[in-house]
């Protein structure tokens, strides 16, 4: 039974952030004019949402329809333009790789990385055995990571972001990490994850994904929320959204 | 119906672009053992942990005092006699290294995004430049072994204003990092900053009593005024007379030194810090 608790609670949520790009008639400029030009993105646009304590969400869209950039608001990359996102719990984004040396050898790498998820170091060594287990790379582990394939790098680094225990948990796309043996391993240590974290949301392209391992799902359109509920009517309608989108732009082609 | 507590963390808008400033630094403080760890497989990823790379971070400030040294001695007229004069600029250029390595090391560290520390997660993209941080201090109290070894051969003397050399050093650590992160901020917005670091250190090492004994500005009216603009003579002389007592009686006192130095490092430490977590979100951005 779920607690009415919330976990995440966004209120009139906007991010807005400039970017600089090259001007359009850059060519025709002299060298002492400007050649770049400032633009202002509206990543999100006056969100608001709550995801309760115990819950699965699965956030959805297309390119640009702001998924990332709310996942980087909830963790503190980026800023709130204007509203808020209280968090009752510490967010983690899974990131594997992330503070990975590569030139020091697989095992110093786990203990880098399981700091940089936010473990501690006692926690850490702790796991140390159990993650070299799970990425099963043999005797590579003590050789430098400048050694390894892309699928060993791929299954030491997501061994050491799924073994921490996260209060509230990002997942962002699909993490594809080895072989297909691998990749059964990698779903069922995501769902034993997802069974420690008070609370999960997940961002994919792919509904199927959100449909798996979600409960709830949000539809993220343009910076805006299109549709929030249960996942099957959410995915149902977003997949019509889509596959009636294609078909305008086939008909423009045409 | 469970009711419900206050939010562990929120992060709203704020017209400053500052976050809860109690917040950052407890998140930062979480993730010090992170920046220790980092900064320690950075040592080894360069190799200083073999015999040949301890042994070179070590030479290398000595062939550059020696190179100083003759080309001081040339310049000069005094010679090639004085090895007291090559310790205090060996000694120097230790300090000076360390003050300059933290600048570059941790520009380096936050505009490489730092092994994905710096774009993508939460970890406050001030553990960058403290783990570049913690990297200079740990070469620099090894490379003082060295100057050790020469201060005894050099019979430069023990004195009482020694005991006042880790508070400059601290001071050195301070300044460098408040500059290193007002200049990789800056660096967010124009790249081409990182360009002119190599000649903007160049030119306040000249103008710091790194390889000329600070006594020489005294008497010089525009040489004493840009020295007096200059954040680092201070640090330098203080440093110089913590390590070979002073060169002029009449001359500076290194707690006045010390005093002028605190100034300038607190100020520029804590301005860089203010500065930097202000705009850390455009890292995300335009990194």
């Amino acid at each position: 039974m779920l607690s009415e608790t919330k976990a995440i609670d966004v209120s009139n949520l906007s991010v807005n952030y400039m970017v600089v790009a090259d001007s359009p008639q850059r060519e025709n400029q002299r060298f002492w004019k400007k050649t770049t030009q400032k633009t202002e993105i509206k990543a999100l646009d006056d969100v608001s949402f709550s995801i309760p304590s115990g819950e699965i969400v699965g956030l959805i869209g297309g390119n640009g329809a702001g998924k990332s950039t709310l996942l980087k608001t909830m963790i503190g990359v980026l800023k709130p333009s204007k509203g808020k996102i209280d968090l009752w719990g510490r967010p983690h984004l899974l990131i594997p790789g992330m503070g990975f040396n590569r030139l020091l050898s697989g095992r110093e790498n786990v203990i880098l990385g399981g700091l940089a998820a936010g473990m501690s170091l006692e926690e850490v060594r702790e796991k140390q055995d159990t993650i070299i287990e799970f990425a099963d790379i043999g005797g590579f582990v003590d050789l430098p990571m400048t050694t390894y394939s892309s699928g060993m790098f791929g299954r030491l680094s997501f061994a050491v972001a799924t073994h921490i225990h996260p209060e509230i948990l990002l997942i962002d796309e699909a993490l594809s990490a080895g072989d297909a043996a691998f990749k059964e391993r990698a779903i069922h240590r995501l769902q034993e994850l997802c069974s420690t974290a008070i609370s999960i949301v997940v961002v994919s392209h792919s509904s199927t994904l959100v449909s798996e391992m979600a409960t709830e799902a949000l539809w993220l359109h343009q910076g805006r929320i299109r549709k929030q509920g249960e996942v099957g009517s959410v995915t149902e309608e977003y997949l019509k959204f889509q596959s009636e989108t294609k078909e305008t732009a086939q008909r423009d082609r045409r | 119906m469970t009711s419900q507590t206050s939010p562990t963390i929120t992060r709203r808008a704020t017209r400053s672009g500052l976050p809860v400033l109690a917040d950052y630094f407890q998140e930062t403080w979480r993730f010090r053992t992170f920046a220790w760890h980092w900064s320690l497989a950075d040592v080894k990823a360069k190799n200083f942990e073999t015999f040949l790379g301890r042994l070179w971070h070590i030479i290398n400030p000595l062939l550059f005092g020696l190179i100083y040294f003759i080309f001081v001695g040339i310049v000069s007229g005094r010679g090639l006699d004085s090895i007291s004069l090559l310790a205090a600029i060996v000694g120097n250029l230790y300090a000076w290294l360390y003050f300059s390595s933290i600048v570059t090391s941790s520009i380096a560290a936050v505009q490489s995004g730092a092994g994905g520390v710096s774009g993508q997660s939460g970890i406050p993209k001030i553990v960058a430049p403290i783990a570049s941080l913690f990297t200079a201090t740990n070469l620099f109290l090894r490379s003082l072994i060295a100057y050790v070894i020469m201060h005894l051969i050099a019979q430069r003397g023990v004195h009482i204003e020694m005991l006042l050399a880790p508070v400059v050093m601290i001071l050195i650590g301070m300044l460098g990092f408040g500059c290193a992160l007002i200049l990789a901020t800056l660096n967010v917005y124009l790249r081409d900053v990182s360009r002119l670091i190599p000649h903007i250190l160049r030119l306040v090492m000249y103008l710091s009593p790194v390889i000329w004994e600070y006594t020489r500005v005294l008497g010089d009216g525009s040489l004493n005024f840009l020295a007096r603009l200059n954040p680092v003579f201070s640090g330098i002389t203080a440093w110089t007379i913590a390590l070979g007592g002073t060169l002029d009686p009449d001359g500076p006192k290194i707690f006045e030194q010390i005093g002028v130095f605190s100034i300038w490092a607190v100020v520029i430490f804590c301005a860089g810090i203010l500065i930097f977590i202000s705009k850390e979100d455009e890292f995300a951005i335009r990194n």
